[in-house]
This record gives C-alpha cells, sequence and structure tokens, in this order.
C-alpha cells in the first residue's frame, strides 16, 4: 500500500522594527524581563492601537517578493483566544483580508527546482513569553512566569498550501524564506533566536485515495533538524495506524526534542473557534498603488535571481542554491573572480572549500579587503596554468589572507613556481630510475601502485617543483 | 426565523457558566440578535463599496520610532503577585 504525506508550513518572522507592531516600546533583546512595556502592548484597558509603517512595508515587501498579489483594501482582525501570555485575550491578526494571497517560492530539492504555493502572508503580533514552572511544560506546570517584553513585536506569518511532500522539502522551503527575509533585510531570520519560528501540517493518505487525509499539526520544532525529524516521524505514526486501519485524530501535537517523539497536547481550550472579527480599533488598511510601487524599488536581488546568474556561469542548481545561501560577498566574490578567471568550476571549489576553510579556521568573519577578486583569480590561474600546485596555491592563500601580497611574487620568491621544461624533468626522471631499480621491475611486473612512489621521489628530488603529471607522463614513457 | 443555536457551546467559547435558567434567557436573546443581522442579507448591496470600518476612515501609520512609556517598576506594580521581575500567573491547564 503506498503512502502520501502532504504537508503545509506555517512560519512566523519576527520582524526587526525598532519599535512594536502598534506601540511605540522598543524591541529588545534583553535577559531582563518586562522591560519595555506600555498599556496597549500589556493589554490595559482604553489603550489604542497604531500599526507601524515599517512594518507594514516589511510584509509587503516579502509578500511581492513572494510572489502574491497583495490586498489593497486590507483590515485587522482579533484572534480571541485565553492564554496568559496575550494579556488582552486576542491577539491582533488579519483574516480574509492578509496583505498578500496566493504566491509561490521557488527551491532547490536536491539538483531540481521545485515551487511551493504560498496561500497567504499577514500580519499579526507577537505574544509574551511564558516560562512554566515545575516541568517547563504547560500541562503540568505548577505556576507561569510571564515576560511581555515580546508582547506586540511585529510577526509576519507565511502559510503554505499542503503542497510538500517531504521533510526534505520542508527544510529546503524553510532555508529559502529565511534567506528570503535575510536579504530583504526585515527580519535577522535567526531561528536559534526564534526570529523564525514553524509548525507544520502533516496528513498522510493511501495513494488510492484522490483526498488528502486528517491532518496533525506538530508544535515546538525550534531547528531544521527538529522540523526534519518531526515530520518523518509523525508520517511513520500516521503511516502504522492507516495500515492497521486505526483512526488518525484530527489534534496538535508537541515535538518532544529528548525523547524524539510526537506526542498529543492535551489542551482544555481544544479545537475552540477563535471568534474572529474585525477589530474596531484599526480601521481600512488601504495600501495604494503608489505605496506598493515604492515597495517594489527597494527589493534587492532575490534568492532565485541569484542562483539565475549563478545558473549562467554554469554552476550546477545545487551549487547556485548554496551560493544564494551564503553571505553577500561570498556570492559577489564568486562572480568576480568567475568574470576573471572564465573557470566556473575552480573558482567555486577555491572560494567554497579552500578559501572558506581557511577563515573559519582563522576565525575570521569577513575577507580582508586586500584580498580582492583580481587577487583570488591570479592563484587559481597559476594553478590551472601549471605554474603552481594546487598544495601551493594553498600555500598562498593562508598567506594571503594573513598580509597584503602579490601571489605571483610570493610563489617566485618562495620557490613554488613549477619547473615545466621537460629536458630538465627528464634528467631528474633518469636520476629517479636508475636508482630505484629494483621498484622500476616490480613496476614493470605489473605493479602499478609503485608508479606514485616514483612519481612522489621525482617530487621530491625536484624539491616540489616539478608538475607532477609533466613527471607522470615522462617517467611512463620511460618506462 | 429560528436559528438553531448551540448556546452551551458558546458559552464554552466565552468561558462563563451559565445556569439553565441563563441558557433558556440567553438562547432567545441570541436569537433575537441573530434574527435583527439576518435582515441586513436581504439589503440589496451590489452597487455599494465595501467599507469595513463604521467611519470609513482609513489606518493612520505612524514611524517606527521607540520611546519609552513605562518603567518596570510601573507595570509591575498592579500585579498581585510577581517573581524575578515576572508577573507570576497559575497554572493555565488541567
Amino acid at each position: 500500500m503506498n503512502m502520501v504525506p502532504t504537508i503545509g508550513i506555517e512560519t512566523h518572522v519576527e520582524l526587526n522594527t525598532n519599535s512594536k507592531m502598534f506601540c511605540n516600546c522598543a524591541v529588545v533583546e534583553t535577559e531582563n524581563p518586562n522591560e519595555s512595556l506600555c498599556p496597549t502592548c500589556l493589554g490595559l484597558p482604553g489603550a489604542l492601537p497604531v500599526p507601524n509603517l515599517k512594518a507594514i512595508e516589511s510584509i509587503t515587501m516579502l509578500a511581492l517578493s513572494a510572489n502574491c498579489s497583495i490586498t489593497k483594501n486590507g483590515m485587522f482582525h482579533r484572534k480571541n483566544y485565553f492564554y496568559p501570555d496575550l494579556p488582552k485575550n486576542y491577539q491582533i491578526s488579519q483574516f480574509d483580508l492578509p496583505v498578500g494571497v496566493n504566491g509561490s517560492l521557488e527551491i532547490i530539492l536536491n539538483e531540481t527546482k521545485e515551487t511551493v504555493e504560498i496561500e497567504r502572508v499577514h500580519m499579526e503580533e507577537d505574544t509574551g513569553k511564558s516560562v512554566h514552572k515545575g516541568s517547563g511544560r504547560i500541562d503540568s506546570a505548577t505556576s507561569t512566569l510571564l515576560d511581555f517584553n515580546r508582547s506586540g513585536v511585529p510577526l509576519v506569518e507565511i502559510v503554505t498550501k499542503p503542497v510538500i511532500k517531504s521533510s526534505k522539502e520542508a527544510v529546503s522551503y524553510i532555508e529559502e524564506l529565511r534567506q528570503l527575509v535575510i536579504d530583504l533585510k526585515i527580519s535577522e531570520g535567526k531561528l536559534e533566536k526564534g526570529n523564525l519560528r514553524f509548525d507544520a501540517n502533516i496528513s498522510v493518505a493511501k495513494e488510492s485515495d484522490n483526498e488528502l487525509g486528517v491532518k496533525v499539526e506538530i508544535k515546538n520544532m525550534n531547528s531544521l533538524r527538529s522540523l526534519e525529524k518531526a515530520i518523518d516521524y509523525e508520517i511513520k505514526r500516521q503511516t502504522k495506524l492507516i495500515e492497521s486501519n486505526e483512526v488518525i485524530i484530527q489534534e496538535t501535537r508537541h515535538w518532544d526534542e529528548d525523547k524524539e517523539v510526537t506526542s498529543s497536547m492535551r489542551s482544555k481550550e481544544g479545537s475552540a473557534d477563535y471568534r474572529y472579527f474585525s477589530d474596531p480599533d484599526l480601521p481600512n488598511m488601504i495600501l495604494t498603488d503608489e505605496f506598493i510601487d515604492n515597495i517594489k524599488k527597494t527589493i534587492p536581488t532575490l534568492p532565485s535571481q541569484k542562483r539565475d546568474k549563478l545558473s549562467e556561469t554554469g554552476l550546477s542548481n545545487s551549487e547556485s542554491n548554496y551560493l544564494s545561501k551564503s553571505e553577500e560577498w561570498i556570492y559577489n566574490l564568486f562572480l568576480e573572480t568567475q568574470k576573471l578567471t572564465n573557470d566556473t568550476k575552480s573558482t567555486f571549489n577555491l572560494i567554497t572549500g579552500e578559501l572558506q576553510g581557511q577563515l573559519r579556521k582563522a576565525g575570521m568573519e569577513k575577507l580582508p579587503e586586500w584580498l580582492t577578486s583580481e587577487k583570488l583569480s591570479e592563484i587559481i590561474k597559476m594553478i590551472n596554468e601549471n605554474k603552481i600546485s594546487f598544495t601551493s596555491g594553498k600555500e598562498i592563500l593562508t598567506n594571503l589572507i594573513q598580509n597584503e601580497m602579490s601571489p605571483s611574487k610570493y610563489a617566485e620568491d618562495n620557490n613554488l613556481i613549477q619547473d615545466n621544461d621537460s629536458d630538465e624533468i627528464a634528467k631528474i626522471v633518469k636520476n629517479v630510475i636508475d636508482s630505484n631499480k629494483e621498484v622500476v621491475e616490480r613496476v614493470k611486473d605489473g605493479e602499478e601502485k609503485l608508479v606514485g612512489f616514483l612519481v612522489g621521489q621525482i617530487i621530491k628530488s625536484s624539491k616540489g617543483n616539478i608538475n607532477p603529471s609533466i613527471a607522470k607522463d615522462l617517467l611512463l614513457k620511460e618506462l | 426565523m429560528k436559528k438553531d443555536i448551540d448556546i452551551k457551546s458558546v458559552a464554552k467559547l466565552a468561558a462563563i457558566n451559565l445556569t439553565e435558567t441563563d441558557e433558556k434567557k440567553f438562547e432567545k436573546d441570541l436569537n433575537i440578535i441573530l434574527e435583527h443581522v439576518d435582515a441586513l442579507s436581504k439589503m440589496n448591496i451590489e452597487d455599494e463599496e465595501i467599507n469595513i470600518h463604521p467611519l470609513g476612515e482609513i489606518l493612520n501609520l505612524r514611524e517606527d520610532v521607540s520611546s519609552e512609556f513605562l518603567t518596570h517598576d510601573e507595570a509591575m506594580s498592579n500585579s498581585p503577585e510577581t517573581e524575578d521581575g515576572h508577573f507570576v500567573v497559575p497554572p493555565s491547564l488541567d
């Protein structure tokens, strides 16, 4: 029996505004609870919300970048529920008129371009933070401590259609969305700080059934790793139930990071209706054509556009995807260097392999200003023209990271230039053959492994200045 | 026109306890309200523009500038119980 999983993802993105969504309180990063508060974000009676322009600009930019249609005549709704971290007993959110609808994001899955359809992009406010005393979990807490610093921080919720087919695709989608909000500079996009939080709706159905199975919502996944594991676990759990003809209950389940299982959340409210109604404190939100056009002008190069540009150099989809999700300077350095070397593979390998590795080792986050695309291309060209070995190239790079210098001059000064003069190499080859007669005989008898040993001897006698491939060619000719 | 109202479910959503007498009274009241609102759906509004807010006002947006309003102590001053700078509330689930 073939089973088909279907997944939809809801993501909350915390915007990086200075002030909260509906009041002037600063968005703060502090360990001290309840420092940035006013009557509005504390839900005190009589306080009136006034929306943050920057937040509306940010969500419009995100919705446009995710190919959504923009709701020009939109509004805010109250989503009613009782919970200690929500002091008004309602969250200001959007219901049937969200800022963006019917969008899509391109993702790369393995080497293939896929499209994840987006149902809606809407604006809302964050809740406070609860610390449950006792077990740490709400359903067995002895009391709850509340910090409202986060209450009212602008949140954008992005909801996909139920179109995702695997945990890997879900992870790719989140990575893409994360890169998008970083490139748009509307959020820090740090998962570990909770800037991006996601829930997954998962259902499994028999392939022969033409409709979706019963939907189960999974919460509390804090990393891409837990997203992947939780989805895989839930697909297996539901598949087992279906195969043994048991009923899947529509419910919210909690991902337990330590036990790596999902468990039912025994919520007292159950699936209570949120009783949405339009917020009378917040009149119609009109997004004019002029407003939307101005936002369009400020949209930077998007990750998918970066990939298109990278693909033109001959990179594969996954290589382009990797660079589109690297820092801006790595992306630019690759494009500039590739233009100079016209050698896509070597440039990609040197930058993403050696250079990034060495920078990490040196504890550097950025490139020193003298390490330009010109200098990098000089190293790549020397390697490609067999003037220096790849090992010497790495050595030059190590020094170039520390000091400003000319790669070619460094190669000359440190005797790294390979001897490509065949007559000179021929002499050394002959010497090595003469002094390793026994090994030579064994090679002739078929022990081909030993060729490497002889090539090593040749390079050693030349103090590393001989191009190994030329040396090997000459050696084989002599034998 | 009589509507089907599940008064128990409405009470549950509103988190209020109703006696049987209350239930009967509110069921009747709610039905009157619904009938009244129902009259609106009979209006011909084809040529009307959509207006969400009763005053037809357009939302004012404010610049993203932060300012301080309450000090920590002021914010906490009405709370019956605090701990390490937090508000303390009883457990919210059974």
